[in-house]
């Protein structure tokens, strides 16, 4: 004899066990977007105050413009956003605004380093390296170029890389693009305003920085380190990067 | 895209899967006074009995065998035992007649052309007049107190037509073995609870008891794809007859030592059941074999393709990851860094957590199986093998058995397994 109410009562328990899962789930994929936000407001702030302190640049000397004149927690952002995107999918509203809004933090933190370069003189100024990538499955090599981007970046802390989604809808994306010639062929690298298509190795890249890099980079045991983060590469829901080390006097 | 699909098909086989647990574990929680209950029966008139131990080259383990039915508490007088030598090309049959010579009250020797167990059972119901018929493998032995605390069931219950034991592994020492043991912990659960449902899937060659009308009613054992067991509960749950378990009747049986022998007894099993569920068919999803036809048959049949599936999903997932690792090694050589600890970083998907419960409540399952017989093992030390290794059997025997039965392929392997 079949108790139907038995198999009702199993299907109600499991019911609520899957709802419970995908509602705990859905909670900290919440969580997740509002850690991410809250990263990107502190950056915002530290960005805004990193201007304003620019902005008093004529009154200040540059010894005085030291860790604090950029963001330190861009890179994890970079790396938590990438993380957000694997899990909700690059379609997601959520992450699209996050990476919007991380896409605006990095021209503004490209934008004020280069400042601080030409006001501070060679010895601060970074190498930067901008990338546009797409994660829609029309570029095949971007997945590699990320990974050769992170393992630059390991071997060249100074390096500061900016990262961008081609395909993300953000008309200061649109206005980067257009002052750096990058047409629908990706991967595209931007290098000492040079723009470079196609897949470039770690040799091929090393070749095309500048040399002041690779001193910096060897002498860097020599002068005081003050840690500081950069950007991270997010290509096709992997993220690349890890933390720099700027050399001051 | 392929991931969404995957991903997405996972969740009726997780749902079916968890809900297949639940079912259960309210079965036996629901029932658990009757269980407590059952521990206490007692008997009033002690029936005759009839125990069968067919024997193929089984020179190793049959005394053993022998020695404990020899100790069975039970009345001498109403217990007989029958060896049947079925073939056997070493010395199993001289250490039988040595057995009936020193005890030709209780036991019979019968020996014959091989034919396969099926056959050396059938001989032996043949020569028994007793009200119970039993079987027990060459390779296994019973405790003291098993037959009698089996034999209580049919006497306190008139309807009761078959009691199957509760069977452990004989001193597990290999990993296979260990892994066994384990399996056969969650079995103890599994059979028990599916008795709380009157819809127990097999009752095991291993010292499983009938009453002798049984056989007249469904007729003998056959060969049914080498797993006779599963098929004559099958023909009684067509007929309606009701088969229970004893969770504390215990069995020890010797399970294969090597992953070869572990391998080609599960492929039989797995090729048996599918052959003989096919035969059967006409017992799922129908209404009048309760819930034997309504969930305990359709849903067994059911998870030899979900963990096909799921070993597809699982093979899918771990390439994917390592594509993306040999690709970043290809490209930019092998520069290993350490793993950064952020609770961030930890899996929240609704699978994850829906897979976490299947797990807990399958710790859960064997606990109670642990704790239902009267020996209790070490499965703490035992279940990790069990997680580690099954998984990567399951799929070969499995997948295995889906082909041949598809296929239509004879079984040469049999001859591979030892305990056919």
């Amino acid at each position: 004899m079949i108790d139907t109410k038995k198999y009702i009562f199993t299907f109600v328990i499991t019911s609520a066990i899957f709802a419970t899962a995908f509602f705990t789930s859905t909670f900290f994929s919440n969580k997740r977007i509002e850690s991410v936000k809250s990263i990107q407001d502190n950056i915002a702030i530290d960005i805004l105050s990193s201007e304003t302190q620019f902005s008093l640049l004529g009154e200040v000397p540059c010894s005085n413009v030291g860790e604090s004149s950029l963001s330190p927690e861009l890179s994890t952002l970079g790396d938590k956003l990438s993380r957000t995107e694997a899990d909700r999918g690059t379609e997601d509203k959520d992450v699209i605004y996050l990476k919007k809004y991380y896409s605006l933090l990095q021209i503004k933190d490209y934008l004020l380093s280069k400042k601080l370069a030409n006001k501070c003189g060679i010895a601060k100024k970074p190498i930067f390296i901008i990338y546009f990538y797409s994660n829609q499955g029309d570029c095949p090599d971007c997945e590699k170029e990320g990974y050769v981007l992170t393992r630059l970046r390991e071997i060249h802390p100074d390096l500061r890389i900016y990262s961008f989604d081609y395909n993300l809808d953000l008309t200061a994306i649109d206005s980067m693009k257009t002052i750096y010639r990058v047409k629908s062929s990706l991967p595209a690298l931007v290098i000492e305003d040079k723009t470079y298509i196609g897949f470039k190795t770690v040799e091929e890249l090393e070749k095309l920085l500048p040399d002041t890099l690779k001193v910096a980079t060897t002498t860097v045991s020599k002068k005081a380190i003050i840690k500081q983060n950069t950007p991270k590469v997010i290509v096709n829901g992997t993220t690349t990067v890890a933390t720099t080390t700027k050399v001051v006097n | 895209m392929t991931y969404t699909i995957l991903h997405g098909l996972m969740y009726p086989f997780l749902f079916l899967s968890i809900y297949f647990q639940v079912l259960l574990l309210t079965s036996f929680f629901e029932n658990k006074k009757k269980i407590k209950k059952e521990e206490e029966y007692e008997i009033k008139n002690y029936p005759t009995v009839t125990v069968a131990v067919p024997c193929w080259n089984e020179e190793k383990t049959l005394a053993s065998t022998i020695d404990s039915l020899l100790a069975l508490d039970y009345p001498k007088d109403k217990l007989s035992i029958i060896i049947v030598d079925d073939g056997s090309k070493d010395r199993t049959l001289a250490i039988a007649e040595i057995y009936a010579y020193n005890h030709p009250e209780q036991i019979k020797v019968l020996s014959k052309e091989n034919g396969g167990k099926h056959t050396a059972v059938n001989l032996a119901l043949e020569h028994s007049t007793s009200d119970l018929f039993g079987c027990l493998d060459a390779d296994s032995s019973v405790e003291i107190n098993t037959l009698k605390i089996m034999v209580s069931y049919f006497d306190v219950d008139k309807n009761v037509m078959s009691v199957t034991p509760c069977i452990h592994i004989r001193n597990p020492r290999t990993l296979i073995q260990r892994l066994q043991a384990t399996e056969y912990l969650i079995n103890i659960f599994v059979r028990k609870a599916y008795g709380q449902l009157d819809s127990i899937l097999v009752a095991p060659g291993s010292f499983s008891i009938f009453r002798k009308e049984v056989f007249e009613i469904v007729g003998n054992y056959r060969k049914a794809h080498n797993t006779e067991d599963f098929e004559i509960t099958l023909r009684m749950h067509k007929a309606h007859l009701k088969v229970m378990n004893s969770h504390k009747a215990l069995v020890y049986t010797v399970g294969p030592a090597t992953a070869k022998g572990f391998f080609y007894q599960h492929l039989r099993w797995a090729r048996g059941f599918l052959e003989n569920s096919l035969n059967y068919r006409e017992l799922f999803f129908k209404k009048e074999y309760g819930n034997f036809g309504m969930f305990t048959l359709p849903v067994a049949f059911i998870f030899i393709f979900y963990g096909l599936y799921a070993t597809v999903f699982s093979v899918y997932i771990i390439s994917s990851q390592l594509i993306i690792s040999i690709n970043r090694w290809v490209t930019v050589g092998f520069h290993p860094q350490m793993p950064i600890f952020d609770l961030f970083y930890f899996n929240t998907t609704a699978m994850s957590f829906i897979v976490m419960v299947m797990f807990s409540m399958l710790l859960l399952v064997l606990y109670i199986g642990n704790t239902l017989s009267d020996d209790k093992q070490q499965f703490y030390f035992n279940f990790p093998i069990f997680f580690i290794l099954y998984p990567l059997f399951a799929p070969l025997f499995f997948g295995r058995a889906v082909i041949d039965t598809f296929f239509k392929r004879r079984n040469e392997w049999v001859l591979q397994d030892t305990k056919k």
